[in-house]
């Protein structure tokens, strides 16, 4: 124990030492988070000469602090004009761009840096200390019980669909029929392609996500002709919003507690990711409120849930990396490779052979959430005036920026007239009062409900009982009910108190 | 020479061979300019993966005795077919656009689903590399050794992670049940990445893989059986070939990649073809290849060459396979 406190405390110091290489790439990690279809997996991709020419202990800074960075970065364009730079950041603009229409985006961007990274630090070290508990998780969690965590997500859109519930449904089960498009997992039989190739493997997200969320949202702004922050008031472009932020999230700091540790555990299922984390975390968070209500209108609780969520899902991926030597995600899976190109072999012995590798990534991933706090803060003033920008400009970059990003993950000009498709089925949605988060949510966890649905039955040779024939999973599937339930419960109760008085 | 010596056969003679050469000298002038511009390579894969790094190793050194650089268009999605669809499909058969692919999970592919063109219409000329297949468990697992694997696969249906279900390990699989008796449920993750994590959490009773994202695993996994040579001994936990074991005739179960080319460009351009084969040829004799292949982190045992035989039979045995097995591989 006196030996690895050791090993933490220089490697701390050793890493803190490497600020030169950490804060530029803070920046680099924000702006291909930023970029919808950049990730900071297809950046190591594309930087790979440059990060194997690097020492080792260099390149390992340099990815970890561009994972962390990127995820956080992700969630600016989300909170400032609705557009999501990757699908971990799906439930940020839930409540991030409400804020942003009323005037706060300031505010918003001040609570998404601090909730992002307290929650990534947090589960940093929590991470560091229970890794070896925390690498189990995997071994407990197969398709019968993802298939309770992934309803757990999609019951989101029963939550968004309270206030006209049939249309809510309705959004939310056209949301599953597209997700279900593409080859079946197990006999690869095309299904829902007319005859399109590029289909095969699915919908893709990135062009279903920015055309739902943004194209959608450029034409409704071209169509109101309205300034993003106008709606709600002017903004006010001083400190006080920032501080007025960093206060709002660190008064709800148990909050940002346990919706992180929803991502950590989430993060080191291998396969799962981010954004199962953000829905799920998102999904608890509005159940467990004393205030459901104010879910989707701009409410802080509503952005901190999926923020701390997904940074939380960062520290969680390298758990299966290290311990296992099993990426958790793409990210670590590019890791992997460029780890085993300086001779580094991950899984059960990495600790003993080089344990300042294995406490050297979790301690880059501290360092970088650190300086992240205090470099990226100060930002959020100057960044939120992109919601004042007029409509003559700012709806044809979001557009442009939106059908690149639609492009880039897979390079097929194909996933931009996606991306304008789904601008319209969103905008229609929109205009008919259907909400465009439901189709969303069906989109994105639909397929992988599906996937641990099939596998499950696949093993158990189509036996339907084999949901609950796990321990674990049958206590999920009461938490699940559970979590539904209470909810109800618990405001009919609090009427109950309120008509009283 | 003199005139004197032009009788009327010497003069029709040379007057043939001269207008052979004219009507030829069009196609030599094509075969000296070949290539005159780049070659574009359709990879149905990520860029980034396996098969980017290894086309990157090899043409490093082709594109010298070639005289060009390659333009590598990657194309991935439905297993590698939306790649070469795009390449059968939208690419002029001219020999200025090839295909680098992997003949054994692509072409068994062919034999399960069909794709819109005929597989005769492009054929392999240049395998690079062959990577088998194998059998492992989980370092955790109860199963630790093959016998422990039968015996409990007799016991009950045994359930077995693959990256998906047209793949050649799969194909080794049945094989390995057919030929003991043992029962298995193939289960397909999705990937290289999930099913080495699904033997390794426990998710399946163990998995079936190419070997090289076995080896990559390290000590989270142990290996069985190959179902092929096992050429990298220690780094396979020394597990031995099924053919070995069981005294079977099945052919090696790979991953290999190789580029491909339009049947028709090869046959109205025999003299471009004959430039890429013999420029593939000498690419594999250059000792610079190995570096940049071990370079590329590529496992020096693979890199293996293979010439249009070789390729055209590793590609019929696929389609044979596939043939055979395809209502388990299908579901139908």
């Amino acid at each position: 124990m006196g030996e690895t406190s050791a090993i933490l405390v220089e490697v701390f110091f050793e890493t803190l030492s490497f600020w030169w290489v950490i804060i530029p790439t803070i920046f680099l990690g924000l702006i291909v988070g930023g970029i919808p279809g950049f990730s900071a997996a297809n950046t190591i991709i594309i930087l790979m000469p440059l990060t194997l020419a690097m020492t080792l202990q260099t390149g390992l800074v340099f990815m970890v602090t561009l994972y962390c960075s990127a995820r956080m970065g992700a969630g600016i364009p989300a909170i400032l004009v609705n557009i999501p730079g990757t699908a971990g950041a799906a439930a940020t603009p839930l409540d991030g761009y409400p804020m942003a229409k009323q005037g706060k985006g300031q505010q918003a961007l001040a609570i998404s840096f601090v909730s992002s990274s307290i929650g990534g630090l947090l589960t940093t070290l929590v991470a560091l200390a229970t890794m070896p508990i925390l690498a189990r998780v995997g071994f407990y969690m197969h398709s019968v019980e993802m298939i309770v965590v992934m309803l757990f997500g999609i019951s989101l859109i029963a939550s968004i669909a309270s206030q006209d519930m049939l249309k809510g449904l309705i959004a939310g089960f056209l949301g599953l029929m597209i997700g279900s498009i593409g080859t079946d997992v197990v006999y690869a039989t095309p299904r829902g392609t007319f005859g399109f190739l590029e289909l095969y493997d699915g919908v893709p997200l990135i062009p279903a996500l920015v055309g739902l969320f943004a194209v959608s949202e450029a034409f409704v702004i071209i169509e109101k002709r309205v300034i993003v922050a106008k709606e709600g008031g002017a903004v006010k472009g001083s400190w006080t919003d920032t501080f007025d932020g960093v206060r709002i999230a660190l008064s709800r700091w148990w909050h940002i507690i346990w919706t992180s540790i929803i991502g950590l555990i989430i993060g080191v299922i291998p396969g799962a990711g981010a954004s199962i984390a953000s829905f799920v975390a998102y999904q608890q968070s509005r159940s467990f409120s004393k205030t459901p209500e104010l879910y989707g209108s701009g409410h802080p609780e509503g952005l901190i849930a999926p923020e701390s969520a997904n940074n939380g899902v960062t520290s969680g991926t390298l758990v299966p990396l290290l311990v296992l030597g099993i990426p958790g995600g793409a990210t670590a899976a590019i890791m992997l490779v460029v780890m085993q190109f300086h001779g580094v072999s991950f899984g059960p012995s990495l600790f003993e052979s080089q344990p300042k590798i294995g406490y050297g990534m979790f301690m880059a991933m501290a360092v970088a959430y650190l300086l992240m706090f205090f470099t990226i803060l100060p930002l959020s003033r100057y960044m939120s005036h992109v919601t004042t920008v007029p409509t003559i400009y700012l709806a044809p970059m979001i557009i442009s920026f939106t059908l690149v990003g639609g492009f880039v993950p897979r390079e097929y000009m194909f996933d931009m007239y996606l991306a304008l498709g789904f601008g319209l089925l969103g905008y229609i949605a929109r205009r008919t009062g259907y909400h465009v988060a439901a189709i969303l949510i069906g989109i994105i966890l639909g397929p992988l409900l599906e996937r641990y649905f099939l596998l499950a039955l696949k093993k158990s040779d189509g036996d339907i009982s084999t949901l609950f024939s796990s321990n674990l999973g049958n206590v999920l599937w009461v938490g699940l009910v559970l979590s539904l339930v209470l909810p109800i419960y618990f405001g009919r109760r609090r009427k109950q108190k309120v008509i009283p008085t | 020479m003199t005139f004197s010596n032009l009788n009327r056969r010497r003069f029709l003679g040379t007057s043939i061979a001269a207008t052979g050469l004219t009507l030829a000298a069009p196609r030599i002038a094509r075969a000296a300019d070949y290539p005159d511009r780049n070659i574009s390579v359709i990879i149905p894969t990520r860029e980034g993966g396996g098969a980017d790094r290894n086309f990157r190793a090899f043409t490093s050194i082709w594109k010298d005795k070639l005289g060009t650089d390659f333009e590598p268009g990657f194309f991935p999605g439905a297993s590698g077919r939306v790649g070469y669809e795009v390449y059968m499909g939208k690419n002029e058969p001219d020999a200025y656009s090839l295909i680098f692919g992997n003949m054994g999970p692509e072409v068994l592919n062919w034999a399960v689903q069909a794709p819109t063109f005929d597989v005769n219409d492009y054929f392999y000329f240049g395998q690079v590399d062959k990577d088998p297949g194998c059998l492992f468990v989980g370092a955790e697992s109860k199963l630790q050794t093959l016998d422990d694997v039968i015996a409990e696969g007799k016991k009950r249906k045994l359930n077995v992670g693959t990256s998906r279900m047209a793949h050649p390990a799969s194909i080794g699989l049945l094989a390995l049940g057919e030929e003991t008796g043992a029962q298995f449920n193939l289960i397909p993750l999705s990937g290289g990445k999930n099913t080495v994590a699904g033997a390794v959490t426990g998710e399946v009773d163990f998995s079936v893989l190419t070997s090289g994202s076995v080896i990559a695993a390290g000590d989270a996994v142990k290996t069985l059986l190959v179902f092929g040579e096992n050429v990298v001994g220690e780094a396979l936990d020394d597990a031995p070939s099924m053919n070995s074991v069981y005294g079977t005739d099945l052919p090696e179960m790979l991953s290999a990649r190789a580029f491909g080319i339009h049947k028709k460009a090869a046959d109205d351009y025999p003299d471009r073809m004959d430039h890429l084969n013999t420029t593939f040829k000498a690419t594999f004799d250059d000792p610079a290849l190995l570096e940049a292949y071990v370079a590329s982190k590529g496992t020096p045992e693979y890199l293996s060459y293979g010439g249009i035989d070789e390729c055209e039979a590793f590609k019929n045995a696929m389609l044979e396979l596939g043939a055979k097995y395809k209502d388990l591989l299908s579901g139908a």
